[in-house]
């Protein structure tokens, strides 16, 4: 068993992963049911208004359910809808916590961190939306957005870009939209800007990551044959002329960089792909946070994650920091949180012709202040 | 556990403060009996911190990983085979603490440390997440549980330890620069700071200290059974505004047992120090500021003082300038603290 240890966990829990999703609704009050130490956590990360019931011992020990009663109704009383996310405590002493509030008062969660991680807790969140596919509704809905990822805010945005120029309504937006909206019902299809938070909502047409963008917009087209997908297809050709001409004034003056990478299971594929495309790279170690893929393995464990960089000395790291710190003659670009080699606020895509822009002119500025930085230490 | 329902409702977890101790005790590794996500945040947190202080460096924090099988099975089995992981890399020290889930699920986890081959270096601190108390109390809880292993020693004149350093905080090593300071004018020196990057064996030097000074009251509960457990003096929190460095250079000097020569020159040359600290900001005479709502006890308390040493005027017409989140430590913090409000007078 010993194998199993973890030592410095890299990935939230499932807690966070559902108080997440449903944060993505801002009309819609998320309570955690739990202690305030749980409650800091998510506060602090995905820097939105959560409610909690800061439970104390005592009430573990008598019973939660009418704290959780006093909080629901409080904030039911605002006419808001309300979703109550539940913790590691109150799942295990056998409470029948939905007797605290009625199913139209606000919707249960079940979502122990114990139970798994952020991207298990998103789906327990999703399960228990169960938005329903009105199929008259026109569009498609956009999948893979969620407050934890460091790209969501520009994945929307370049998702909607182009399906605007596809000519496409946007339908639902799992998860930033309006709670208002996904009561309107889902659309029958969705494509997805990160698969690794998959709604399961619709019949799902592909991703958006920019390698997927050709097969995704072809299936598009069997459903809406009248679209413009022309536009959008020469916009990628034209960038990925952009990425070889970069990467390849890149390639005269240097080898191909060794690469690493550790991201969600969607985006370490896709990002393993991109270098191996652009850069010619070699892409020894691979890890995802989130599930294994075929040739990824899975894992949170920073000691096993950072000693396989280590060994394979990369040229350039594509993860988080919690890699970037344990190998830092390294360059280093942030697709998966946390990121504190820069500040964070403006809305950058991973998804989309934007997103592959954003990665290849990322880790093609890491490699060359690398080499800067390394040519005036000499 | 605080007696305001609201304090104790935001009291954060005691994981979170037991490991912000037992983190930073290098050469020692700190066993967490838990869900995987439980530790994520506090290594979250520690990267975060390390990140702003340039360290890059995070002490590694081994995890159980209590799942849904432990849950419904029991978790001992993963606590032991964690810490056969753990003493595989023979430690000084294994400072095991519990999250909610195995108090809750009812896992012996002070049998297993007790029967483990490692038993010896191993400090069991039974945390239990929320269900323990605060995160204030578990950082005096695993403060505690060091302190009796070290053993009670004679004292070693002009020794000082400090106790319960804030390590989650940006400024703790500016404030331990600050004391240290402060100490050195009355001859006295730091040999112990418990628990901040020392090691075990130096954190066993605790009974040589001739007097123990806390962090603030933080500290307190532990700090009052350490101080009864080696008999010695405990001064009760680090310095803050320019009158309280005085008081404190009094006080540490007599729990010492410096002359009273020797004390009154220390007083003397802080004093014509924090003049000449003073003088830098004598544009601000006459200034009148607004200090807002004090977001920490104490700090409208320091700020008023620094406003009268300034011939300042204190109104609600006056400069809005933002008091400091934490209580300026020594002639430094309010040093600092007038230069934020120096910026803010001087470009509006």
């Amino acid at each position: 068993m010993a194998e199993n240890n973890c030592a410095n966990p890299v990935w939230p829990c499932a807690m966070t992963g559902a108080a997440a999703t449903l944060a993505g609704f801002p009309d819609l009050c998320v309570i955690l049911h739990g202690s305030s130490g749980c409650y800091y956590y998510p506060r602090s990360l995905l820097k939105v208004p959560l409610f909690s019931t800061y439970l104390l011992e005592s009430e573990i020990v008598f019973g939660t359910i009418d704290r959780l009663h006093a909080v629901v109704t409080e904030i039911a009383s605002t006419g808001k809808p309300v979703a109550v996310v539940n913790t590691c405590v109150p799942a295990l002493t056998g409470e029948d916590l939905k007797t605290a509030f009625s199913e139209e008062t606000a919707m249960f969660v079940d979502a122990p961190g114990f139970c798994g991680n952020a991207e298990e807790g998103a789906a327990k969140a999703f399960a228990a939306m169960m938005p329903d596919i009105a199929a008259d509704r026109s569009g498609v809905n956009i999948d893979g957005i969620n407050l934890l990822d460091l790209f969501w805010r520009g994945n929307l945005h370049e998702t909607e870009r182009l399906l605007v120029l596809l000519g496409i309504p946007v339908a639902v937006r799992f998860c930033r939209d309006t709670w208002k909206n996904l009561q309107a019902g889902a659309a029958p299809v969705t494509i997805s800007a990160n698969p690794s938070y998959a709604s399961g909502v619709g019949e799902y047409l592909g991703s958006m990551l920019f390698l997927d963008i050709p097969k995704t917009v072809d299936r598009l087209l069997t459903l809406f044959p009248n679209i413009d997908a022309e536009v959008v297809l020469a916009e990628r050709q034209q960038v990925e002329e952009q990425m070889f001409y970069s990467c390849d004034k890149y390639l005269r003056k240097y080898t191909p960089p060794v690469v690493a990478v550790a991201a969600q299971e969607s985006y370490a594929v896709f990002a393993k792909a991109m270098m191996e495309r652009y850069f010619g790279s070699d892409v020894p170690v691979v890890f995802a946070r989130d599930r294994a893929a075929a040739s990824v393995p899975y894992s949170v464990n920073s000691a096993e994650i950072n000693a396989k960089i280590a060994a394979a000395e990369p040229d350039l790291i594509l993860g988080s920091t919690f890699e970037a710190a344990a190998c830092r003659h390294a360059a280093f670009f942030g697709i998966t949180p946390p990121d504190r080699s820069r500040i964070s606020v403006a809305a950058r895509p991973l998804a989309g012709v934007e997103g592959g822009l954003m990665l290849i002119e990322g880790a093609l500025n890491a490699l060359m202040n690398a080499h800067t930085a390394e040519g005036k230490k000499q | 556990m605080p007696e305001n329902i609201y304090e104790a409702r935001m009291a954060g977890c005691t994981l979170t403060g037991a490991l912000s101790v037992a983190c930073f005790i290098p050469g020692a590794v700190a066993v967490v009996h838990a869900p995987q996500g439980c530790v994520h945040q506090t290594f979250s947190i520690l990267h975060a911190m390390a990140n702003e202080s340039d360290l890059w460096t995070v002490p590694e924090i081994l995890v159980s990983d209590i799942s849904d099988r432990e849950v419904i099975f029991g978790g001992e089995e993963r606590l032991s085979a964690t810490l056969d992981t753990a003493a595989a890399k023979k430690p000084d020290l294994i400072v095991v603490v519990t999250s909610c889930v195995p108090e809750t699920i009812g896992d012996d986890c002070g049998v297993i440390c007790s029967r483990h081959p490692y038993a010896d270096r191993i400090v069991y601190v039974p945390t239990s997440g929320f269900l323990g108390g605060s995160a204030k109390d578990g950082e005096n809880a695993v403060l505690e549980a060091l302190a009796t292993h070290a053993p009670v020693r004679e004292p070693v004149p002009g020794t000082v330890a400090l106790i319960g350093e804030k390590n989650l905080e940006s400024e703790a090593d500016q404030n331990y620069a600050e004391v240290e300071r402060l100490l050195n004018r009355l001859g006295l020196r730091v040999t112990v700071r418990f628990c901040r990057n020392c090691d075990y064996a130096t954190l066993m030097q605790l009974g040589t200290a001739a007097c123990f000074i806390l962090r603030d009251d933080r500290a307190a509960d532990a700090g009052k059974r350490i101080g009864e457990r080696f008999g010695r003096p405990v001064i009760s929190e680090f310095p803050h505004g320019l009158s309280g460095c005085l008081t404190f250079l009094r006080a540490a000097g007599e729990a010492c047992g410096v002359v009273e020569e020797r004390i009154a020159a220390a007083i003397a040359e802080e004093t014509a120090y924090q003049g000449s600290m003073l003088e830098k900001f004598a544009n601000l005479s006459g200034t009148a500021v607004f200090l807002g709502a004090e977001p920490f006890t104490g700090t409208a308390e320091v700020a008023r003082e620094a406003i009268a040493r300034l011939d300042m005027q204190e109104s609600t017409d006056g400069f809005s300038i933002r008091l400091p989140f934490y209580l300026p430590i020594g002639t430094a913090g309010v040093e600092k603290m007038l230069y934020l409000w120096r910026r803010t007078v001087n470009n509006g």
